[in-house]
């Protein structure tokens, strides 16, 4: 045998050696029940006698939705603290914050930090991101990951593993749209949106209503940062009297002001994510106050309920200010906890018990947080998608910036659609 | 038989106990032209492919994209690097890969483009071709210009490129939405699921792996020949390369095509993994990104460059460790400072500091160690 051979032979069977005697260890962490639970107290336990369950967060907490994510981050916690310091669920407590990861809105950025808690967590408590979440979901080790989503995009609703909560963007333009015509008498509709997944999503809903309701219809997309000028030529143009609008606060501003100046005379009704409390400190401050109402599907931050009370309460203890996105955090964790009580019932504590709970859950009871007809995830999802708003007004008096105009409704046109697939696809 | 001299020395061995005594100059040229170099190459191709046995599949994932990384930052660095041509543009031209892999590759039935093509012989190659043939018909724009003007050029090219791939909905699904990304069949084994005996990051990770190994011998070959030589003349100073004879607009429509080329077979991987991509991710980050482990890396190296590139793959996961190190620093995202932000600070902090303290970038710190070493115990 000459060198080079002996060299080769040696170098094998360290690789054989190597291979069998340190394998890797393909287990998954935790008990037998599977991953994100364990007997052990979670770390800060308010009772040591306690398991956990470890929930994910997947959230943008530096790009261009930090916004959002960092109060929807902080709410979900404040709700788990209240129930861990409430005697938990079951056996366990819940712990959400030893895994938050941020995805930057990056999809691949999500999938990387995915792959670093899939095995530690039971579920994802936040999920942010469209293109992401449908990423996440596409990999081999999410088939039964439960996730509340942070976006309120149509496509959720058929998707199983998706527990969405409150109106999708589309039908809630759908009743902007109905109240509009109805009520303020609007007989030409402009839609004014991002494009993407929210402000898509809005838009088609707009257009579905104003077909059904025979009324003219414009739409109108603008880019993030885009300049306001030509969009509001563009409405001054189109005749509209109702503006369906899903961009972000920035944008709004912008675009109320000066439609206010160009002599609009009718109304803008805007999504969820359009609305901040801090514009009540711009100039367009007062055109916001004669021609803007905000729709959502929550009613608001002072809201009488006991889920709202408590929630103010914890906001106070943790000196939040009155921020929606922190409710959200909160409202959207009554689903999460109904679904790990039913699992606990059916003495089914895995990923496969938890979506199986999830997808058994005909209603969740969230302290009067949540919409009527929320958390019924059985169903088909016609049955799942919830379909009334309020719509709120600007307000100083109001803790977030808003107090209630219109009580909860659902338009005849949301009330009858039948959901096909996601709204924004439609485009 | 007599063998005539002029054969024997083009087979002549290196002398044994004299590593750098070459008897010949294909022995100077060799790419692997000492024993040292010939062992670790071998030996780190060899933990490289057991690697999958042994990490889990959190740490494979991140040594897979840093694989990928490092395919499209040989790219850039033959651009920048070796040839001297600045370019901001490489995340379009990533873009183009991912997209042409994903055309291929998608459902002829589905929502997007597709022609149901999903062998990754056929649409990884095509990626790059696709993607090369775009660089060729950038590039006689690009080579009348230099310096700043190249940079601003192709940054230019980043804008369009992303405005295309926005509003092209039929292939990209738009910008929020996006589409699946290319599905990897190879001899009917689909590398993006978890198969009987090796998950889905195993198994990708030895698909990036080969790639990778296959395009950087060719990088590193093609850095060594003529045309390696004449991208350095070209960089070093583009007038006198000209006065010697070097075909300047020829060999910049070379370094462009070939750059586009890593950049497309690049950006067809880039998101197999993950399975879901949108448009807006080409845009500037992802340019300066590259541009970041080309800098990182170390400036016209190879092994620089798959080294840059590994680094910038893990950051996130290596800051993500800080807290534990440093005890003021928050996990909690409503809290200042907290991890997410220092790991934002990290990244510009590492370009700086590697600017400053190691303009050869990491491929310096590794020769400094290796001449270390090799002169020890006589080393100052």
């Amino acid at each position: 045998m000459n060198r080079t051979t002996l060299r080769f032979a040696a170098l094998a069977s360290a690789a054989t050696l190597v291979l069998t005697a340190c394998g890797r260890d393909d287990d998954n962490e935790g008990t037998a029940s599977g991953p994100g639970i364990t007997s052990e107290p979670c770390p800060d336990a308010v009772d040591d006698s306690k398991g956990c369950i470890y929930l994910g967060v997947i959230s943008d907490l530096t790009g261009p939705f930090a916004p959002v994510g960092v109060p929807l981050t902080a709410g979900g916690k404040a709700f788990w603290d209240k129930v861990n310091a409430d005697g938990g669920i079951g056996d366990y407590e819940v712990n959400v914050t030893e895994y938050v990861r941020d995805n930057k809105y990056s999809p691949d950025t999500h999938a990387q930090v995915y792959g670093q808690i899939k095995d530690k967590v039971l579920a994802m408590a936040q999920s942010l991101g469209t293109v992401a979440t449908e990423a996440m979901l596409r990999d081999a080790d999410a088939e039964s990951l439960v996730v509340l989503p942070a976006t309120l995009g149509s496509n959720w609703i058929f998707e199983d593993r998706v527990t969405e909560i409150g109106t999708s963007y589309c039908a809630e333009a759908m009743n902007s749209v109905d109240y509009g015509v109805d009520e303020l008498g609007a007989t030409g509709v402009a839609a004014i949106h991002f494009e993407g997944d929210y402000g898509d999503d809005a838009a088609v809903g707009a257009k579905i209503a104003a077909e059904a309701r025979d009324v003219d219809f414009t739409d109108i997309t603008m880019a993030p940062g885009g300049d306001a000028a030509p969009v509001v030529a563009e409405l001054m143009r189109s005749k509209a009297n109702l503006v369906v609008i899903s961009t972000s606060p920035t944008e709004l501003a912008q675009v109320v002001g000066g439609a206010a100046q160009a002599g609009f005379r009718g109304k803008f009704i805007g999504s969820i994510p359009t609305w901040n409390k801090a514009l009540l400190g711009t100039p367009a401050k007062p055109a916001l106050e004669a021609l803007y109402l905000w729709a959502s599907s929550f009613p608001g931050w002072d809201a009488d309920t006991a889920g709202h009370e408590a929630m103010r309460a914890a906001a106070e203890a943790a000196k939040q200010d009155p921020n929606e996105y922190f409710a959200l955090g909160w409202s959207g964790a009554y689903v999460m906890k109904a679904a790990l009580e039913k699992a606990i019932e059916d003495d089914d504590l895995s990923r496969e018990g938890l979506l199986k709970a999830a997808t058994s859950l005909t209603g969740v009871d969230s302290q009067g947080m949540l919409p009527d007809g929320s958390g019924n995830y059985a169903g088909d999802p016609n049955e799942a998608a919830v379909r009334s708003t309020f719509l709120l007004k600007p307000a100083e008096t109001g803790s977030s910036g808003a107090t209630v105009e219109v009580d909860a409704f659902t338009g005849p046109t949301a009330e009858g659609y039948d959901f096909k697939e996601a709204c924004y696809l439609q485009k | 038989m007599t063998v005539s001299p002029v054969a024997r020395s083009r087979r002549s061995r290196p002398l044994r106990g004299r590593p750098e005594l070459y008897t010949s100059y294909r022995q100077d040229m060799a790419l692997l032209n000492t024993r040292g170099k010939r062992v670790s190459v071998l030996l780190m191709v060899l933990v490289a492919a057991v690697l999958p046995m042994l990490l889990t599949d959190e740490f494979l994932t991140i040594a897979a994209t840093g694989m990928v990384f490092a395919i499209g930052a040989i790219g850039l660095n033959l651009l920048t690097g070796y040839a001297g041509q600045v370019s901001l543009g490489h995340a379009f031209f990533v873009g183009v890969g991912a997209y042409t892999a994903a055309y291929l590759s998608g459902d002829p039935d589905g929502r997007y483009l597709g022609l149901g093509v999903d062998n990754v012989l056929i649409w990884l190659p095509a990626a790059g071709l696709v993607a090369a043939a775009t660089g060729f018909l950038v590039a006689p724009i690009a080579t009348r210009l230099r310096g700043l003007y190249l940079a601003v050029v192709t940054l230019g090219l980043v804008f369009i490129g992303e405005y295309v791939f926005s509003e092209w909905r039929e292939l990209s699904g738009g910008g929020g939405i996006g589409r699946e990304a290319a599905t990897p069949i190879l001899f009917g084994n689909n590398l993006a699921r978890d198969g009987a005996s090796y998950t889905e990051e195993q198994k990708l990770y030895w698909l990036f792996l080969v790639t990778l190994i296959v395009l950087a011998v060719l990088a590193r070959n093609l850095a060594r020949s003529k045309i390696g030589r004449a991208f350095a003349a070209v960089r070093d100073r583009d007038v006198a390369a000209g006065v010697m004879g070097v075909e300047l607009s020829r060999y910049k429509l070379i370094a462009f095509t070939v750059s586009s080329f890593y950049a497309g077979v690049c950006g067809a991987l880039m998101f197999v993994g993950v399975g879901q991509f949108g448009p807006t991710q080409f845009g500037l980050l992802m340019s300066i990104q590259f541009i970041a482990m080309v800098l990182i890396g170390g400036v016209a190296t190879i092994s620089g460059s798959i080294m840059g590139a590994m680094l910038i793959a893990a950051l996130p996961r290596i800051s993500s460790e800080l807290p534990a190190l440093f005890s003021f620093i928050s996990t909690a995202p409503n809290e200042h400072p907290n991890i997410f932000e220092i790991e934002q600070v990290t990244y510009g902090v590492l370009i700086v500091a590697f600017l400053l303290f190691e303009p050869r970038g990491l491929f310096g710190i590794w020769w400094r160690a290796r001449t270390y070493w090799k002169s020890f115990p006589f080393s100052y």
